[in-house]
């Protein structure tokens, strides 16, 4: 360290200000607080976070269309990992501010709070590098947020002006003792529910175009310990109120018609597209005739060309740009991406829709037509008549028109295929007065794959030196694409290493090759050379060896207990291993472990171990066809599992001569 | 010239600057190279998602700007996220706004072709409080590919009254080619808005490549003014920042140079002060006070030894509630409570709860009212980072350990961290350093580390294995030391159920697969002076089964074991937390109809003098038992080292995989489900 002296002058340093101390005030609780929290409580299990006491939703649409929500909850915290309740959060943005917040809490030993105005925060929506998004939260953190606490809290908020359904959630991870939601209309509104993951409660009529739905002893959903889960929000019980009047020009009615069309009436003017756009994608598609040459050519512009980044404010969340401003910028969201490649498709004579979906399997219901996803794709019209075994996320609508199912945002999926996490779930094809709901197929597992081959040489100290290739297709090669597209060659080389760490430990790999990281639609193919120390274990005379020499297909089915839970298996997909095992001389197979063969219906194991010419022979094939199970196969899946685990470890005995 | 003045002409001079400044830097775009746009990949880094090709940094204290100048090749499709860029500024009603302004970007292809940013910068929150607005300008560069150079500058504003000495942080997550940094300091005196302190220094820490320096001169004097001083450093070819496993904590020592405004000529002249300033202030809310003088009072007896009037006092301290385990009270909630702001240890007795410094300095009041000699010492957190005492700054030492003389010697405590045994630290204030309270002012302080007898942990397995193979008995799992430390606190942060299921998660991940683990007990959860011993149950396969055997991992704790260094290469030296001790007991009975074939070994191997391994085995006609001990006896091993250790892990880590064979009798059902 080294100095330098400066003259003199007066200037200061910076400092941000710390966050304000918070000051007491001496308010109490309001009174259905109070009545709230003096009820008693069932007997909950031991790991209940928490309880909702009370909560009230009051629903309110003014005659031109707007609504305002106004919100009151109550929380009682039942053990340390409940404190998390107690830290209120409700989030807002341009078009949806909040017009009151209040925060009340009861301590374990009675005393009352109120936080603030002064005392809340507001916190952007984290950008993790990706995502411009104006939705913020206001929040604060209630005292007294401790074991036998009380939180309470009220808002009053607009709710967006583009929207004329509201979704009353009821069910989430802590059980719900009270609550209740009342729809309040102007004359000559109507409306009408749906309900998903529950069955249909009536309405009370509170008569003056108000209705109020109640419930009480909600039982949580809690999957915190569920192995093989469907996420929560695919069982969490949800009603969603549609509302029409006559002010409202394109309301979602309880129909997917109506929900289609009304995401027509926004996107309609953004798939336009601009000569820019379409010299592109006559560029792209060049002198291809064949549908599907062509239409590849230009979704894997979109999906590679187009890079990921959200820009979202208000209606933004739900309203493309511009095919246009994505175009020139080459950067969007997933409905962004969908828009482009709809408007680029249709400068060429092909016809695509978007396709309103949520990435998790199970949280659009076909029974409750709602807006609820999280994610846009397209649907690209096939013509009559073409047929190519390429096409395999195919759907038929309604009418007849069959469409490819095709989502750019997801850059390492083949085109021609759908990732696994959309398969088998539902999504709304915007078709203007087609609009409905489609199912997606489920792909065959020899769309999904794993298919190592390997020849070893073991050598009498237990060392074993070969060759192994591995082919990976579909969902299944997507990891390892995106680790060997963009991952430098160290983050590979440790990869690698921590894989091989699982089944040897001892270990030298050498002359490894990668081939068709880019190309999605043929396999990613790594090869190399392996020598293992100690991978025989010498046991006196007796040498084991495992036949199964490397890679596992796990699957976590160790819990027993389920709840009820419908069993999620991810995705359809097949593994196939073979491997040759040189023996060493001087050595004699003493037991080889049994062939094993397993099928279930909705997965299937095979393996076997053959010697022949002093040379062990092992393969083994696994096969998953169905990816969501009910609750009661649960010990199906504990059964295979533990056929898995067993024929993964077992092992061929070798005796000295 | 009185300040006035001084700041009246500050500012005409940087508005005409700035307005002749403005058309000259946006013509200052690089023109790429061929070379530059042509290359795929950087040699030195194979694979890299993107290199720095040049970045700059100049502060102009005159300005009270910093400029940022950045070029960056596009070399994966990972590389294309440093398009979308994120800059954050404040603005606070209380002075020291900062803001951003003057952004400039373009793409250029690899064919040369120019695209410019033309779009408007995002205003984004970050986070607003009273009177404070943290926000951030984002923006993404148009239509970047594979293979595009990214190009950007902006400009940080200070207020008119600011100045913050620059911090150059010249290693990053990529290859920089080239990069300049720049400063011309303020000749103003300064005053630091922290303290209120006369600053007349410019200190620096650097840390930078053999062969690179930083260069300092000086203008000619002007008129009345001194010469305007400039630092300027030009680097090349800086890799990335290193990421191992096992890795010392040295993030804190990549290659940089920290600029500050300092009143001190010498790192021992701010040691000394600020060390100084520091013990001042904490004695201050020490004390002790009247309420921790009488606690204390009440607390031990006048014919107590020194060391059992200690022992009682942190037996004390440790019954409080230590907050950073639970949460903090705000002073809402405390003052509804009738409790004043804290400033002193008495106000943390009355509230039987302080966080993990309170707690310390609580317990250094107690001794010192006990008519003991005690002294705070703040120290750097070894799980964090280093202490260096070349960088002159008070942030680095996080942590609070007290120290009290018992019976003529200084001894170490470590109240703070709830259930640490009397007279120990906690792993990561052991081993390291900082400063400490002495009798006049501060010294520096060491902290002693613990033998790796004082973290052991033992794992027994008692159990029976019946006619199909199936296993079922009791494992009983003793910590003492760091382990037990560890299972302690978590204890803290949730209840008995969720300890219950983390201690089963552990173990379970342990254990063979699909095995039925249950917590039965846990003993001296509180009683930290003793072993934890959780007590569990086990039901379920062990290892496979062929036609005429059963083999058994040799040691069942061990058998998902992976290697800890599976990388043949290492570039830095290997870091452990702490030394320790672990042994494990199996003992396996089984029927008649079973037979011991073969037993692993015994063998024993080491490294150096530092680490020892031992595996041993035994068997009657109905049982086989086996021993394992391992004992790491150091905590940190150089690069020239790994090769050794390495090899010694390996040695281990293979003797660990080796089976017990069990003959069976022609057979029952096999335990291996064989399907349908």
């Amino acid at each position: 360290m080294r100095k330098l002296h400066l003259s003199i002058s007066t200037i200061s340093l910076i400092l941000f200000t710390a966050i304000p101390a918070l000051a007491s005030r001496p308010d109490s609780v309001p009174d259905w607080v109070r009545t709230a929290a003096q009820q008693k409580i069932p007997q909950y299990p031991p790991d209940t976070n928490a309880v909702v006491l009370f909560e009230d939703t009051i629903y309110s649409v003014a005659p031109d269309g707007s609504a305002t929500e106004h919100f009151r909850s109550v929380v009682k915290i039942l053990r340390p990992q409940g404190r998390d309740e107690g830290r209120i959060a409700v989030p807002f943005d341009k078009d949806t501010k909040i017009l009151s917040l209040h925060v009340w809490s009861i301590g374990p030993d009675g005393h009352e709070y109120a936080v603030k105005d002064s005392e809340q925060v507001e916190f952007g929506y984290p950008g993790q590098g990706s995502l411009f998004m104006d939705l913020k939260v206001r929040a604060a953190e209630a005292p007294g947020r401790d074991p036998g606490g009380v939180v309470a809290y009220e808002y009053e908020q607009r709710t967006h002006p583009y929207l004329t359904e509201k979704t009353w959630f009821f069910q989430s991870d802590i059980p719900r003792l009270n609550q209740s939601f009342t729809l309040e209309l102007p004359p000559g509104f109507i409306h009408g529910t749906v309900w998903a993951h529950s069955r249909e409660l009536p309405a009370i009529d509170l008569e003056h175009q108000r209705w109020r739905w109640e419930m009480k002893d909600v039982s949580p959903i809690d999957l915190d310990q569920v192995e093989l889960r469907p996420s929560e929000s695919s069982l969490e019980g949800r009603m969603t109120v549609h509302y029409a009047g006559p002010t409202i020009q394109s309301p979602t009615e309880g129909t997917w018609q109506s929900v289609g069309q009304w995401y027509q009436a926004l996107a309609k003017d953004r798939v336009v597209a601009t000569p820019e756009i379409a010299a592109k994608a006559k560029e792209l598609a060049g002198d291809k005739t064949d549908f599907y040459d062509k239409t590849e050519a230009i979704a894997e512009f979109v999906q590679k060309q187009v890079r990921y980044f959200v820009i979202e404010m208000g209606i933004g969340g739900h309203q493309p740009h511009y095919a246009a401003d994505i175009f020139h910028n080459r950067y969007g969201d997933c409905k962004d991406k969908a828009t482009l490649l709809v408007s680029m498709l249709s400068t060429v004579g092909v016809h695509g829709a978007l396709v309103l979906v949520d990435h998790r399997r199970g949280v659009i219901d076909p029974e409750a037509p709602s807006i609820i996803g999280d994610h846009m794709i397209s649907a690209i019209e096939i013509p009559k008549g073409y047929n190519s075994p390429k096409l395999r996320s195919v759907v038929t609508a309604k009418s007849g028109r069959r469409y490819l199912i095709f989502d750019p945002t997801w850059d390492k999926t083949a085109f021609g295929q759908l990732a696994h996490n959309l398969q088998g779930g539902y999504g709304v094809l915007v078709e203007d007065s087609d609009s409905q709901i489609i199912q997606f197929p489920l792909l065959s597992p020899d769309l999904n794959t794993i298919r190592r081959t390997a020849t070893f040489q073991l050598q009498s100290d237990g060392s074993l030196k070969g060759t192994v290739t591995e082919k990976r297709f579909g969902d299944l090669s997507e990891g390892r694409r995106d680790l060997y597209t963009s991952s430098d060659a160290k983050e590979q080389t440790k990869f690698l290493d921590r894989l091989l760490g699982q089944d040897f430990t001892t270990f030298t790999v050498s002359d490894f090759k990668v081939q068709n990281a880019e190309a999605l639609n043929k396999d990613l193919t790594t090869s190399y050379s392996l020598t293992a120390d100690h991978f025989g274990k010498p046991m006196g005379p007796l040498l084991m060896v495992r036949p199964r020499v490397l890679g596992s297909e796990a699957l976590y089915a160790d819990r027993k207990e389920r709840h009820n839970v419908p069993i999620n298996l991810s995705e359809t997909m097949q593994e196939q291993d073979d491997y040759t095992i040189e023996l060493p001389s001087g050595y004699a197979v003493d037991e080889i472990p049994d062939p094993v063969k397993l099928d279930l219906g909705f997965a299937s194991y095979e393996s076997s171990s053959v010697v022949k010419d002093h040379t062990l022979y092992y393969t083994r094939t696994y096969t998953v066809r169905e990816v969501t199970l009910p609750a009661d196969r649960y010990p199906d899946v504990q059964k295979l599992s533990g056929v898995i685990a067993a024929d993964e470890q077992s092992k061929a005995v070798l005796k000295k001569q | 010239m009185n300040h006035t003045s001084r700041r009246t002409l500050c500012l005409t001079l940087l508005s005409a600057l700035a307005l002749l400044a403005a058309p000259f830097a946006r013509a200052q775009w690089t023109v790429p190279t061929p070379e530059e746009l042509s290359m795929t990949s950087q040699p030195e880094v194979p694979g890299a998602a993107a290199v720095y090709l040049f970045r700059e940094e100049t502060t102009e204290d005159k300005f009270h700007m910093f400029s940022t100048y950045v070029r960056l090749k596009v070399l994966t499709e990972r590389g294309k996220e440093y398009a979308n860029v994120e800059l954050s500024y404040a603005h606070s009603s209380e002075g020291g706004s900062t803001d951003i302004d003057d952004i400039q970007g373009r793409t250029i292809h690899s064919d040369g072709t120019i695209i410019p940013f033309t779009g408007k910068p995002y205003e984004k929150l970050v986070e607003k409080t009273q009177g404070v607005r943290f926000m951030a300008k984002v923006f993404t560069l148009p239509d970047v590919e594979v293979g595009s150079i990214i190009e950007y500058r902006y400009k940080l504003r200070l207020g008119d009254n600011w100045f913050r000495a620059p911090q150059w942080y010249i290693q990053t997550a990529l290859y920089t080619r080239k990069a300049h940094y720049s400063w011309r300091p303020t000749s103003k005196q300064l005053i630091s808005s922290e303290d209120g302190g006369l600053t007349n220094t410019i200190s620096w820490t650097k840390i930078l490549p053999t062969g690179t320096d930083l260069k300092e001169t000086q203008l000619p004097a002007r008129s009345f003014e001194d010469g305007q001083y400039i630092f300027d450093l030009n680097v090349h070819d800086i890799p990335p920042a290193p990421e191992e496993d096992y890795m010392p904590p040295i993030s804190s020592f990549t290659y940089r140079v920290l600029f500050y405004y300092s009143p001190y000529r010498t790192g021992d002249e701010y040691w000394k002060n600020e060390g100084k300033r520091w013990a001042k202030s904490r004695d201050k809310f020490i004390g002790p006070g009247p309420i921790v003088t009488a606690a204390v009072h009440d607390l031990i007896l006048p014919a107590d030894s020194q060391d059992q009037k200690l022992r009682k006092i942190y037996a004390a301290v440790m019954k409080l509630e230590n907050t950073n385990y639970t949460r903090e009270h705000s002073s809402t909630e405390e003052k509804s409570q009738g409790l004043k702001e804290v400033h002193t240890t008495d106000d943390i007795w009355t509230r039987k709860r302080g966080n993990n410094d309170q707690l310390t300095a609580l317990f250094v009041a107690m001794a010192r009212a006990a008519g003991m000699k005690a002294y705070l010492g703040v120290i750097t957190s070894r799980d964090r980072s280093v202490f260096f005492r070349a960088f002159l700054s008070m942030s680095q030492l996080d942590d609070d350990v007290a120290i009290v003389n018992v019976d003529g010697k200084d001894q170490f405590f470590d109240p703070g961290s709830r259930y640490c045994p009397y007279q120990h630290l906690e792993w990561k204030h052991s081993q390291t350093t900082g400063l400490r309270q002495m009798d006049s002012g501060s010294g520096p302080v060491e902290t002693p580390g613990e033998t790796y007898l004082y973290s052991k942990t033992t794992r027994i397995a008692d159990l029976t294995m019946d006619e199909h193979g199936e296993v079922s008995g009791s494992l009983k799992m003793s910590y003492t030391g760091s382990p037990a430390l560890h299972w302690r606190q978590r204890a803290l942060t949730g209840d008995d159920e969720s300890l219950k299921r983390e201690l089963r998660t552990n173990v379970e991940r342990l254990m063979p697969a699909g095995a039925d683990i249950k917590v039965t007990s846990i003993e001296k959860l509180e009683d930290y002076e003793q072993p934890l011993v959780v007590n569990l149950s086990f039901k379920g396969n062990l290892g496979s089964a062929t036609g005429k055997r059963m083999l058994i991992p040799a040691d069942i704790f061990e058998v998902n074991a992976k290697p800890a260094f599976p990388h043949e290469k290492r570039e830095i030296p290997v870091y452990f937390p702490y030394s320790r001790i672990n042994q494990d007991a199996v003992r396996i009975k089984f029927p008649p109809s079973f037979k011991v074939e073969s037993l692993p070994t015994a063998d024993q191997m080491g490294f150096q003098k530092f680490a020892l391994y031992t595996l041993r085995s035994e068997s009657t006609p109905n049982s086989f038992t086996i021993r394992r001990d391992y004992v790491l006896g150091e905590i940190y091993f150089k690069t020239e080292e790994y090769a050794g250790l390495r090899s010694f892990y390996s040695k281990f880590e293979n003797k660990d995989q080796e089976t017990v064979v069990l003959t069976t009798a022609p057979a029952p059902a096999k335990p291996t489900p064989a399907g349908n």
